[in-house]
Parts: structure tokens; sequence; C-alpha cells
């Protein structure tokens, strides 16, 4: 009777995941390899039952001309690329709030947190349009270093790969924070107190005993933030400008521009391939972690 | 022990440590000899181990100086102390080996790999942990753990070690038995020793020299025979071992014996010696409980007896701890050995005579 209850509060997890994951993922797979036809649904089935004759008709091509068109190649390293720069800069700017975070007495440290949060309170969308207000040409960094005189002419900022990056670090941020801190704020004391009494001065200290025993919290925020951000199609959208080529807003004309469900599914399957090498690694270190 | 005159290695002169209204040491003055192990010994919030950590340069005093051999190192970071420490909760580095645990304070003097090497193993062999080198700190046993710790605080040939409750961590068993053992390696390194405890059998087995600390302040500084046969105080009698205080007024000083009178007795109490009191001041008189000699007839002597009923028995296997309550309701403890197996002992509601010399009892001016 328990095993049968216990079995049923572990479904309840695994039917959510497969009911929304796993059939979508088979339905977006299935789609990569149909053809686009001008319909509703705008794709071609893969099984076809007519006269007597099963048909079964897998559409290789899609995935051919990813690979012959280097607009895709292109889209999927500039997005590696600016996902990882962007996790970089999250992470310098993270650690040290962490840090700072964990090292505070309780009582600012809750206050602290908080502070860290609570911008995520207001939507998303909101907070990226926000962005465009102040990095715009006449905007408030702009009006305001002109309005004092230090320039003369606007910066050019918006529509830049600068105003995504500033985008990505900025929205992403808290997922850099939090597990760091959350590692952080277990470090025994008396393991710097130790390192401190063996001869290392604080600088070294960090360097040989936070930085390695907070491995894990780094591992975990950067992948909490370049998972999301090699996707990212709202920033990209609003703050880059043309030149910003990113798989997101690739995915999002093959699907509302050009209407072409099988290619933006196999960007969209591709994407979740490339992603799995670093998941993977994820959870192999976790996985050792553990095991230790 | 030589008979040379013990040279200071850590000298702490009217060091005081506030922290905000609260003081933690007070007007602390110690010198501690090249060699000796030293223990601090009190009950949790005396400032034991606020006295150890400004030792060891983890909190800066207020006022006063720390001198390590002669040199004044009041304000010296800890890093650059000639210190090293064992902490209570041994504080060994989880991601590294025991190997790298050990060569940690050596790599940051910048040895050559060779010299670290060697001295790494030197250290491990010393605490018989060799065939570890290469373990993680959770593959290993708590009394493994605190091997490598002392290892590692040994390694850099510090000039003082101090010890933070170095048994805390360990059962009962292993306790007895590391205590001796460590005080063994501490002894063929011949290093000067600091440690901190709250338990009073670990300061008397381990070190050579003991001081009782209540409040943020030293209340007795001797050997650990002399902390235990002569305290200076209530507190430190009490504190120490268990202890039978009477109330007692003086009667009589003299140079052989002094007379006192105690509500408690019917007879009066003598005590070796002068005293140190006026006549009718009053005074504690503390008889420890092994002193006390039980019988079932009247003692022949005048003095230092008492009459009672045995009111509880602690049987210790070794020992009985005798509470007999006296006539004005006063309970005494004595403890009896118990030398045979299948003796006539004393039991519940036994009438008992209590009967001690005037050399077992100590007088208590505070």
């Amino acid at each position: 009777m328990s095993k049968l209850g216990a079995r049923c509060v572990i479904a309840v997890p695994y039917i959510w995941l497969v009911m929304f994951f796993l059939v979508p993922f088979i339905i977006v797979f299935k789609i990569s390899f149909s053809e686009m036809q001008y319909a509703i649904p705008p794709y071609t089935d893969l099984v076809t039952w007519a006269d007597e004759v099963l048909t079964i008709k897998l559409n290789l091509g899609t995935y051919a001309y990813l690979i012959n068109d280097d607009l895709y190649f292109r889209a999927y390293m500039s997005s590696a690329r600016i996902a990882f720069i962007a996790t970089v800069c999250a992470l310098l700017i993270g650690y040290p709030i962490a840090y700072a975070i964990a090292r505070a007495d309780t009582a600012t440290r809750n206050a602290l947190l908080m502070l860290v949060m609570l911008p995520s309170w207001t939507s998303f969308l909101i907070r990226i349009y926000a962005w465009v207000g102040i990095l715009k040409n006449n905007g408030l960094i702009n009006n305001g270093l002109m309005g004092i005189g230090i320039i003369d002419e606007p910066i050019a900022m918006l529509n830049t790969e600068f105003a995504v990056y500033l985008g990505i670090v900025y929205a992403y941020l808290p997922f850099m924070v939090l597990p760091i801190y959350t590692n952080l704020v277990k470090l025994d004391n008396s393991l710097l107190e130790a390192s401190a009494d063996l001869g290392c001065s604080p600088w070294k200290t960090f360097l040989t005993i936070t930085l390695p025993l907070s491995k894990a919290g780094i591992i975990a925020g950067c992948m909490l933030v370049f998972i999301p951000s090699v996707g990212e199609f709202v920033i990209p959208e609003m703050l880059g400008g043309a030149e910003t080529l990113m798989i997101g807003k690739v995915l999002w004309q093959e699907f509302f521009n050009n209407r072409d469900w099988p290619v933006a599914s196999a960007v969209a399957i591709v994407m979740l391939l490339l992603l799995l090498v670093p998941i993977t690694f994820f959870h192999r270190y976790q996985a050792r972690e553990l095991g230790s | 022990m030589s008979d040379a005159a013990p040279i200071p290695m850590l000298e702490i002169r009217h060091v005081t440590k506030r922290f905000g209204q609260l003081s933690a040491v007070k007007d602390v003055n110690l010198s501690i000899n090249k060699g000796e192990i030293f223990a601090l010994l009190g009950g949790s919030g005396c400032g034991k181990t606020t006295l150890l950590r400004i030792m060891a340069g983890f909190e800066t005093p207020t006022e006063g100086t720390v001198l390590i051999d002669g040199e004044d190192v009041s304000n010296m970071p800890p890093y650059k102390r000639p210190v090293n420490m064992m902490f209570q909760s041994y504080a060994l580095f989880p991601h590294m080996t025991v190997e790298q645990n050990v060569a940690f304070g050596l790599k940051q003097d910048k040895l050559p790999k060779a010299e670290i090497e060697a001295q790494v193993h030197k250290m491990l062999q010393l605490v018989q942990m060799n065939e570890f080198a290469k373990r993680k700190p959770n593959q290993l046993s708590g009394g493994q753990r605190q091997r490598v710790a002392l290892a590692r605080s040994l390694a850099k040939k510090p000039k003082v070690l101090l010890l933070d409750e170095p048994m805390g961590a360990l059962d009962k068993k292993l306790r007895s038995q590391m205590q001796l053992e460590v005080v063994d390696i501490i002894e063929s390194i011949g290093v000067t020793c600091v440690m901190v405890t709250h338990d009073q059998e670990e300061a008397m087995v381990m070190a050579d020299r003991v001081s009782i600390m209540h409040d943020g302040e030293i209340m007795q500084i001797g050997s650990p025979s002399d902390i235990y046969e002569s305290p200076n105080s209530r507190h430190t009698a009490e504190f120490i071992g268990s202890v039978n205080i009477f109330d007692a007024a003086v009667q009589h000083v003299g140079l052989e014996v002094s007379q006192m009178s105690c509500e408690d007795l019917a007879c009066t109490l003598s005590v070796e010696g002068s005293v140190n009191a006026i006549e009718g001041a009053h005074i504690g008189v503390a008889v420890r409980p092994e002193k006390i000699i039980m019988s079932r007839t009247q003692p022949e002597q005048a003095n230092n007896w008492a009459k009672g009923r045995v009111q509880d028995i602690a049987y210790l296997g070794g020992h009985s701890v005798y509470h007999v309550e006296l006539d004005s309701g006063k309970v005494v403890m004595a403890t009896a050995t118990n030398v045979d197996r299948h003796e006539q002992r004393l039991t519940w509601k036994d009438e008992v005579y209590l009967y001690w010399s005037a050399a077992s009892a100590v007088v208590l001016c505070q």
C-alpha cells in the first residue's frame, strides 16, 4: 500500500515531465522531418495511409539545409559567443555580490537577497523595455550626459551588441548570484582561519580555499545563465541591432515570418542537442561531487 | 624537567578584550615557558577561547601586548605569526588530500619541493598516517582526522602550537588514548603548546601547568596537583573535581595548627599550618571526598569528624561515592575504593562516622 502511495507521489513529476516536456519535444522532432506546405497545419504528415499503401516519408532535407546555409552555423556560433561572454561578465559581477551577501550579518543578508530578487517581481518584458528608454539616443543616459555637457552628441548604445550583453547580464544576474551565494554561505569560516594560520594572505586564501570550494556554485550559476542566454529572443530583438545574430531570433523568423515550421523545428532540435553538451558535463560533475 | 631557569616563549601582558560592552578577557597576564604544555581551563564563556584566538592573531587585544619569543606580535596578522593552531573542528581542507593538507603551510613558505615532500612524509610518519596520504578528509575517521590536523599544525615547526579543545570531537574511549598520544608527539618535538579545554581531566592528563579561567580572569595557575590539592578559591576547588566545603569561622590561628568552628560539626575543625585571616573571619574549609574516611565506629581523634546517615551511593565500579547527610542536614561526599568483591559495604540509611586529618583540609579565604 505504502509502496503504491510512494509510486503515486513520484508519478506526479514524471507525468508532468512527459506531458509538458517529452511530448512537445517529440512533436517538434516529428515536424523537423516533414515538409513545408501551404495548409493547416503548415507541414506534411510523416505517415500516410492511402490505397492500402502505408507511406512513411522522412524528409532529411531540412537538416541538410541547415548545414548548407551558413546563416544557421553563424547564428549558432554567434549565440554561443554572446552567451559565453555574457556568462563570464555575469560571473565577474555576480561572484563579488554573492560573496558580499554571504559575508554580511544575518539581518543585512536577508535585505540584500531581497534586493537581488526584487526586480524579478516586475515583468521581464517591461524591464527589458525600460532599458530601451535608458539606452536610446534621447534616453536617460545620453540626455543626462549631454545636459551636464560631457558629450555633445549622443553615444549610440541601443541596437548594439553592447546593449545585448548589458540586457543578458542584467536579466540573468540573480541566477548567477543565488547559487554562488548558497554555496558561499555554507563555507566554514574555520577553514579560512586555518588557511590564514598556515601562512596564507587573505587574497591567497581566496584563491586556494574559497574559490575551489565554491566551484559547484560557480558551475551551477554559469549553467543557469548560459543555457537560457543561448536561446534568448527578447533581449537581442529589443536591444540588439540588425547585425546581432542570435539563434532565438532566427527561430522566431522561421516560425512567424517564413512560416517554415520544419526548418524552425530543426533549428530548435539542433540547439537543444548543442545545449546537451554543457548540461551533461554539469550533471557528471554533480554526480562526481555527490559520489565522493 | 631541567633545572635551568625557564625561558618564556609566549607572554601575555595586561591583555583585555572587549566586545562592545562585554569584556571577554580582563587584564590577563601569562608567561608560558619554552617546551611547556600549558592548559587554559574553564567553563564555557570564561574567555579561554578568546585568549587563544588572541594568541593566534584572529582577534586583536583591546589593550595589552602579546610577545612570542620576545617579539611583540600584538598587531601581526595570523598569517605572519610563528604560531599554528589545531582547530576544534580540525578545519581540514575538504578539497585536498591528507598529503596536500599537511603540505599547505609549507607551500606558503615557498620551500623547495623535495624539502616539502620530506617534511610531509616525516609529519605523517609521526602521526602514523602515511598510508592514508592520498585520502580526502571525508574518507577518514574522527581520530584519523585529528592526527592529520595535528600533523598539519606541526609541519611548519611553529614556535607555539595552539590546541583548541583538542579532544572535543572524539568519543570518550578514543579521547583518553589520544590524550597521551598527542602529549607524546608534542613532547618528542619539544614545541611549546597552549591548549584550551573545558574538560579538567584532559587538562590534568596533558598539561604541565594549568590555569583556571573564570569570567575573563585567571583564577589560579599551577601544576595539576597544585591546583587539585591546594586550590586558592572556592571557584577553583569546585571546578576541579568534587569537594566538600564547610563554612567556618576562624577561632585560633597557630603556626602548626589553626582551629575553626563550624555549625555543621559537633567538634572543631583543625587545619595544618597558619591561616591568612584574622580570628572571627568567615572562611571555607575544603576537603576532597577521597580524603574522608568512613567508619562504623567513632574515631579516636577529637577534631575533624562528623556523624551522619548514608543517603545515596553512586557505584562507579572502581570506587563508590557515598552521600552522607549530617545531623545539621549538610550532605558530605566521601569515596571508598571497592577493594574486595564480596565485602560487606555500607548501605542506605546506615549510620556512619566520617573523619579526616588536619593535613587534608584546605582553607579557602575567597
